[in-house]
């Protein structure tokens, strides 16, 4: 969602321009325009906190979230949650990636794996997950086990959808040949069907990941048990409102950041593919 | 009757497993006291439909994930409409709608409960936020995806600003649009669960909840499997009214193939 203008816009003349490359000098103008509206919006909250138009309990100020943070950082309440929401949500989502590519495989190859696993696919991809987060209690407790499968359970549809897509996708030609050669069944999953699914698998975790964090977040929210989900709870309970910003801004950046590092990866791993392709 | 065939093929797995679960439990190799007996939720499910407790719980439920969706399906068409006409729009809203994103929605609940209580406000609320953007992100790229050649022959037609996009640039990005909510939808009854799950005091969200805490785990999977229905009754019947609706579109599409 790269703004249109942003690609077009004419570069300003400028008389310290010849030092930078041309490249760099974009890349930041195009950072700044980014980061303009956010500004704004922060500004705008700035104002409306310092108008006294309302009560610092409903809306600090972003200097008093600010400090906030500091303080908690200094009381270990940031660093430690932010890791068990982090940990929670990548052993989910490893178990979703392991467990749905396998079943994706399954389905592909064999009419008794998709004959199992398609009714389950079907009613569990566009099911609202959280709903069996009570069960998920009931079974695994209030601690990390419970919010972990959620997480799994939530990722590893799309996962198994997209394995599967991309296994019925392979070339027939390409199988006919494999077997041609004498390959066996093994070594034709191994070396024809699995790499010729990478890609559909990757652009499945790409969708999968923001679906874990929020998922993790949010079980800690509905169950409690730490992480930044669960400390958000208590805050509000305790009616702590400068605590409740902070952890809010702390998953909007949790969630930023990894689709930043999301984006670099699929630059350094397949920079054969085109933006679109994945 | 190779309709019939096929259908109870597709689904016997799945009647496989459920009869499984119920043999399980009866044979006690799966401990009752966690996984109740098929027969005992069909008992609580039977139990439930004379009190008004689970249908009161499910409308509550149902309206906030429509309004709410409704709500966000008209903001959504809007500002993704204003995204992809205006530059200026999109320098700014782009930035915005790229950080949200992947902020849980979930997480402004306690915010809303600071400021709006317990109820409907803060429920539709989140619901609102949460399914406000799959449909920004689907107007905007239908938008976009609208030839610019129907744009120009509106235009030189003399069809004003509005009428080109009322009448051309949203009918044309319609199949998007629609896919758009589709996701919405989803999002909808999540959000609308973990809302209530957080802090309500009515809802199913709520009520599943109240079981599993008192012990009552035939009512908890029982009201589970209902909300599992209703949600999964809702996306077909989307998905029947995108193929009504995109039907007229591959009509007029094939008209105008017919008279080029």
């Amino acid at each position: 969602m790269t703004p249109q203008a942003v690609k077009s816009a004419p570069m300003p003349p400028s008389p310290w321009r010849n030092g930078i490359s041309q490249a760099m000098c974009e890349a930041l103008v195009r950072i700044l325009r980014f980061l303009l509206p956010l500004a704004l919006v922060v500004a705008g909250w700035a104002m409306l906190s310092a108008s006294g138009l309302v009560r610092p309990i409903f809306l600090p100020s972003p200097l008093e979230v600010a400090r906030q943070l500091a303080v908690l950082q200094e009381e270990g309440e940031i660093l430690g949650p932010l890791w068990t929401s982090i940990y929670r949500a990548f052993a989910g989502l490893v178990l979703a990636v392991v467990v749905g590519v396998l079943a994706g495989l399954a389905m592909a190859r064999s009419r008794l794996a998709y004959w199992g696993l398609d009714p389950l696919v079907a009613l569990g991809f566009p099911a609202p997950k959280i709903a069996f987060m009570p069960i998920f209690i009931l079974w695994f407790g209030i601690e990390d086990l419970s919010k972990i499968l959620l997480v799994a359970f939530t990722c590893v549809f799309p996962l198994i959808v997209a394995t599967w897509q991309g296994a019925i996708a392979v070339p027939r030609n390409f199988i006919w040949s494999a077997r041609a050669m004498g390959t066996s069944e093994p070594q034709l999953l191994r070396k024809v069907i699995f790499p010729g699914t990478l890609v559909t698998i990757m652009s499945g975790i790409r969708v999968a990941v923001p679906v874990a964090l929020i998922t993790a977040f949010t079980a800690e929210m509905v169950a409690g048990g730490g992480g930044l989900g669960g400390q958000l709870m208590y805050a509000q309970r305790m009616l702590q409102t400068p605590t409740v910003f902070v952890y809010i801004v702390l998953m909007l950046l949790t969630g930023v950041v990894f689709d930043q590092v999301l984006l670099a990866l699929r630059h350094r791993l397949v920079p054969w593919l085109a933006e679109d392709e994945l | 009757m190779l309709g019939l065939r096929a259908f109870v093929l597709r689904w016997s797995s799945l009647a496989l497993l459920v009869a499984a679960w119920e043999l399980a439990v009866v044979t006690r190799v799966a401990d009752p006291q966690f996984v109740p007996a098929l027969h005992d939720v069909a008992r609580a499910l039977l139990d439930l439909a004379f009190e008004k407790d689970l249908w009161e719980g499910l409308a509550v439920s149902t309206m906030r994930a429509l309004v709410g969706l409704a709500l966000g399906t008209a903001g959504g068409v809007l500002i993704g409409t204003l995204m992809a006409t205006s530059a200026r729009a999109n320098a700014f809203l782009g930035p915005l709608v790229a950080t949200t994103y992947s902020l849980p929605k979930a997480s402004l609940v306690p915010l809303f409960l600071l400021w709006f209580g317990v109820g409907n406000t803060t429920n539709i609320l989140t619901v609102f936020l949460a399914t406000l953007l799959p449909v920004v992100v689907g107007t905007y790229q239908g938008v976009k995806s609208v030839p610019q050649v129907l744009v120009w022959s509106a235009r030189a037609l003399g069809t004003s600003p509005l009428a080109i996009v009322l009448r051309v640039q949203i009918p044309g990005a319609l199949l998007p649009i629609l896919t758009g909510v589709r996701v919405a939808l989803g999002f909808s009854w999540v959000l609308t669960l973990s809302a209530e799950m957080i802090a309500a005091k009515t809802g199913i969200g709520k009520l599943i909840f109240v079981y599993g805490e008192s012990g009552a785990y035939a009512y908890m999977f029982a009201g589970i499997g209902m909300i599992l229905a209703v949600a999964y009754a809702a996306d077909r019947l989307l998905v029947a009214i995108t193929a009504r609706l995109l039907h007229w579109n591959d009509g007029i599409a094939a008209h105008r193939e017919g008279t080029a």
